[in-house]
């Protein structure tokens, strides 16, 4: 699979496609983000895979986005899975990216990171190489909504007063890119002061992913002291999908409803 | 937009285990009086009928751990 995606983006620079391709470099036994200018260099090239499928993945979109506001003229590759996608998918509509300046490089996940992630659609639609693998429906929202009012009120302020409030989900979020966040305003969320209001700190940061997190888990990843923040967003996403019909990453062309007027929903 | 933040947030509010009764929306206008008062204390009837809170409880009960 890999030598496939090598031999795309070296077709991508000989083609002057792309000035720049944004993908994972081993280095040293370390694998992390790598902007990649000359072909040649693609010889430590990886597709995050270290110890087990999917291990070392990073918010590449998000780099993306520093590297686009610094090179505005120039394009670049970037190396996607199916939620990197819909990622970016996110981030054209908010004008965050120039889709015109993106290409992506797409492989598909295999069926044991799909499970883990519970990822309901783990290939980009830009598959370049690989199959297609089936997507995952989550059982964990199902798990706390048979826990009854109490059991998940009890659930949550329990992993709530875990967090250090380290920002590691949002720093790590892909499509969190507001300039100023409230949750780092001193008047609301006083610093200094940990575990952070519990639950309002964690219940703003998922209302605000709603119609914008695109499930792709590295905020729960990132979390040094184990908060079930993907399945707390699962949620906030299945909610929006069935009162408005609308889930982020899948549709370019379609809005977040809570980013439009649209009609008036029955009370 | 806020009649949509809402419907949201009535559902979210349940997953989280909180009441989402505890959360009404109303349009009132400033010339109302008397329709303010009947939303605020059929508001406030609706919210003693629920009781007290569950959130403090159970932030009580992890400060004990």
């Amino acid at each position: 699979m890999k030598e496939t995606i090598i031999e795309k983006v070296k077709d991508l620079f000989e083609d002057s496609r792309i000035e720049a391709f944004l993908g994972l470099k081993e280095e040293n036994g370390q694998i992390g983000p790598y902007l990649f200018t000359d072909p040649k260099d693609l010889e430590g090239f990886s597709l995050g895979d270290k110890e087990w499928p999917g291990d070392k993945r990073y918010p590449l979109s998000k780099i993306l986005i520093a590297l686009a506001q610094k090179y505005p003229e120039n394009r670049f590759g970037i190396l996607v899975r199916g939620c990197d996608e819909r990622a970016l998918n996110e981030l054209f509509k908010w004008n965050q990216l120039n889709e015109e300046h993106v290409v992506m490089v797409g492989f598909p996940c295999p069926q044991e990171l799909a499970e883990a992630c519970e990822c309901p659609k783990p290939y980009p639609e830009s598959l370049v190489v690989g199959e297609k693998v089936k997507g995952i429906k989550s059982k964990k929202v199902e798990v706390i909504l048979n826990m009854g009012m109490e059991g998940r009120l009890k659930y949550w302020t329990e992993r709530f007063s875990r967090c250090i409030k380290c920002y590691g989900c949002r720093n790590v979020c892909p499509v969190c890119f507001c300039n100023e966040c409230e949750l780092a305003n001193d008047d609301l969320i006083p610093s200094g002061e940990i575990p952070p209001e519990n639950p309002i700190f964690h219940l703003v940061r998922a209302a605000h992913m709603a119609g914008r997190c695109i499930d792709c888990g590295l905020c729960e990843e990132a979390c040094p002291v184990g908060i079930p923040l993907r399945t707390l967003y699962k949620k906030v996403a299945d909610i929006v999908d069935s009162e408005f019909g609308y889930r982020p990453g899948y549709q370019k062309d379609q809005k977040s409803p809570f980013n439009i007027l649209g009609e008036r929903p029955e009370d | 937009m806020t009649a949509k933040r809402i419907r949201f947030l009535k559902e979210f509010l349940s997953f989280s285990g909180i009441e989402p009764d505890r959360l009404r929306l109303e349009w009132v206008s400033s010339a109302e009086a008397t329709r303010f008062v009947e939303v605020i204390t059929d508001f406030i009837d609706q919210v003693k009928e629920l009781g007290p809170s569950p959130l403090k409880a159970a932030l009580a009960a992890q400060d004990l751990n």
